[in-house]
């Protein structure tokens, strides 16, 4: 009688245990859906992450806070967020567009929900550019129908052919909805050069008249890039109707970055791979790096190849 | 389930194989020698690479670039070159038409795309770059790049390495300029050749890498230069080949060889013309 008890007992919490381990397994694996388990804005986490990961961009991180945080507040949103980082590579800004996709999306950039397009590799003949500005208008359309809260990620915008970005401008426009589908609640996010070396100037400026990084606010950023980059014809970008009819919300520089922010990428770097970090050795990887100019107060490459430099160190 | 079983039994880095053959076939090449040990463990230690793995190799013809990327390959794939997953092109060779560069662009794309998809951790050997059409090399650059994937597809696992002749004379003069200071070859350091080498590269018209995106965008981990070789190394390369077929050390054989080939600069002669090159049909002339 006892020993069937026992093993009645038995079988029953392996049951049960199996039951939640089936359990776990299926919801792990369970497709992603474009609802509030898998998108859900963690602002709090956001801020952590542009905290302890980013350096060096006080303006981005602000920004960008404020922009999400008003855009998911806002229910009656008038048109999808838009933002348009720019600034020298290496300073963040695919970074960056990591943090907030893996802050919002529950499978970060690995969601079905969020889509990168890389111009070069995209869209690289200009003979094809009609064919591209219909696959691409389709692909939003049919991805947003999907799913409204999509967000799309174009890099590399500097190399973007005009004609291609001008085929998007109907999505992000102050319309209910174009041919039945809502964008407002999409996010897009442009991601250029364009502009780097005019926002290093003032940059270098300021740091030469012995004032703090952190003085520099973005009204006085806009205002020297209005002039100069917004009329380089060049850039894809920029004479297109995304800027003449004010389809972005939000301008971002993206600051160079100094000794310590690489020193700080550095650390970032050793402790993900588990290392013991010594502040001397800190140094030694951010001093290998090549700066700028004769002062050497800006990084030239910002935090790239930091990730190699400590494999020689190791 | 075959290509996981593929990649534990066929892929896989021997640590202590690589630096025995980087110490034992690799002669007069100290800089590169630490770089790529310390670039290629680094690398496949690292459960999370933000990048994929990109060497460019810089230096004199016959100092063993090829040779390297066939250490690497060898200590990492099984089959070594012969893998599956180890794809070399020359430019010369796959690329050789300038008016087909559309072409090529889309074909070199669709061909990294589909191997990498297959294999993460694939590798792409780019030989003869300073002959390659700058255009060429701007249609694989965001591969290279810090991106998690592209289209669903992980391309931070793979192995990029760009062999060219380019900076090889900047690499020289410097080498030289520390002979002539009364300094040892081994106290060159990678920092003495890197910025100049890097520069030089860059803004030199025949190199493949020319004005490109991968050198503005910093896509290239380590420039690994390779210094030109002395008469000891020519020796050593000759006791190499002699040792691969079979045959014992022969200090005469050794000494004919290094000889017979041509020095520079003109006064000095200290540097093989060749490198170590030709070094094999000589040794076939001797046996």
């Amino acid at each position: 009688m006892e020993s069937q008890h026992i093993s009645m007992v038995i079988i029953s919490v392996t049951a049960c245990v199996l039951g939640l381990l089936l359990n776990k397994y299926i919801n792990s694996t369970k497709c992603e859906d474009c609802d509030e388990n898998w998108i859900t804005l963690d602002i709090k986490g956001l801020e952590e992450d542009f905290t302890n990961k980013l350096f060096g961009q006080h303006i981005a991180s602000e920004v960008i806070i404020k922009a999400l945080k008003g855009s998911s507040s806002n229910p009656n949103s008038q048109k999808p967020l838009t933002m348009s980082l720019h600034g020298y590579s290496g300073t963040g800004k695919n970074f960056v567009s990591r943090l907030i996709a893996q802050n919002l999306y529950r499978k970060g950039l690995d969601s079905k929900y969020v889509h990168v397009f890389v111009s070069t590799l995209h869209f690289p003949h200009v003979q094809f550019i009609d064919k591209y500005q219909s696959n691409l208008q389709k692909w939003i359309h049919g991805n947003v129908s999907q799913c409204a809260r999509s967000m799309f990620i174009f890099d590399e915008m500097d190399k973007m052919h005009p004609g291609l970005i001008n085929a998007i401008k109907p999505f992000l426009d102050y319309s209910s909805d174009v041919d039945k589908v809502d964008y407002r609640k999409a996010i897009f996010i442009f991601l250029s050069n364009t502009g780097g070396d005019k926002i290093s100037e003032f940059t270098l400026n300021v740091l030469m008249n012995g004032k703090e990084r952190e003085s520099i606010k973005l009204s006085q950023l806009e205002e020297e890039l209005s002039s100069t980059v917004f009329n380089k014809s060049n850039s894809g970008f920029w004479q297109t109707a995304l800027i003449q009819s004010n389809l972005i919300d939000h301008f971002i520089p993206f600051l160079p970055l100094e000794f310590k922010h690489v020193e700080s990428c550095v650390r970032a770097e050793i402790a993900s791979r588990g290392k013991r970090i010594s502040e001397s050795i800190v140094t030694t990887i951010a001093s290998s790096m090549v700066y700028y100019p004769e002062e050497k107060l800006l990084s030239q490459k910002g935090c790239k190849t930091v990730a190699s430099k400590v494999n020689l160190y190791f | 389930m075959e290509a996981l079983l593929d990649q534990t039994r066929l892929v896989k880095l021997s640590g202590p194989g690589l630096k025995m053959d980087l110490e034992n076939k690799l002669f007069g090449q100290h800089v590169a020698k630490q770089v790529v040990l310390k670039a290629v463990k680094g690398f496949l230690m690292n459960p999370n690479p933000k990048k994929p793995l990109t060497l460019s190799l810089h230096g004199w013809t016959g100092t063993g670039k090829n040779l390297i990327s066939k250490i690497i390959a060898e200590n990492i794939y099984r089959n070594g070159l012969e893998s599956n997953y180890v794809h070399q092109f020359v430019s010369t060779l796959h690329f050789p038409h300038p008016e087909y560069l559309s072409q090529y662009k889309e074909l070199l794309q669709k061909w990294i795309r589909g191997n990498v998809t297959l294999c993460g951790r694939s590798m792409f050997i780019f030989d003869e770059m300073d002959k390659m059409q700058a255009g060429l090399i701007d249609a694989i650059k965001p591969y290279l790049d810090y991106y998690d994937n592209i289209d669903g597809v992980v391309y931070r696992n793979a192995i990029f390495v760009f062999l060219s002749n380019a900076g090889g004379e900047r690499i020289t003069e410097i080498t030289l300029d520390f002979w002539q200071k009364g300094n040892k070859r081994e106290d060159i350091h990678l920092k003495d050749l890197e910025s100049k080498v890097s520069l030089g590269v860059f803004n030199n018209k025949k190199s493949g890498f020319w004005h490109t995106s991968l050198i503005d965008k910093n896509l290239i981990d380590y420039f690994v230069p390779f210094l030109p070789l002395e008469y000891k190394h020519v020796r050593l390369c000759v006791r190499e080949e002699l040792k691969a077929r079979g045959y014992e050390e022969d200090e005469h054989i050794m000494t004919e060889i290094a000889n017979e080939m041509t020095y520079f600069p003109e006064k000095e002669k200290i540097y093989s013309d060749k490198g170590c090159k030709t070094v094999a049909t000589k040794v076939d002339f001797y046996l």
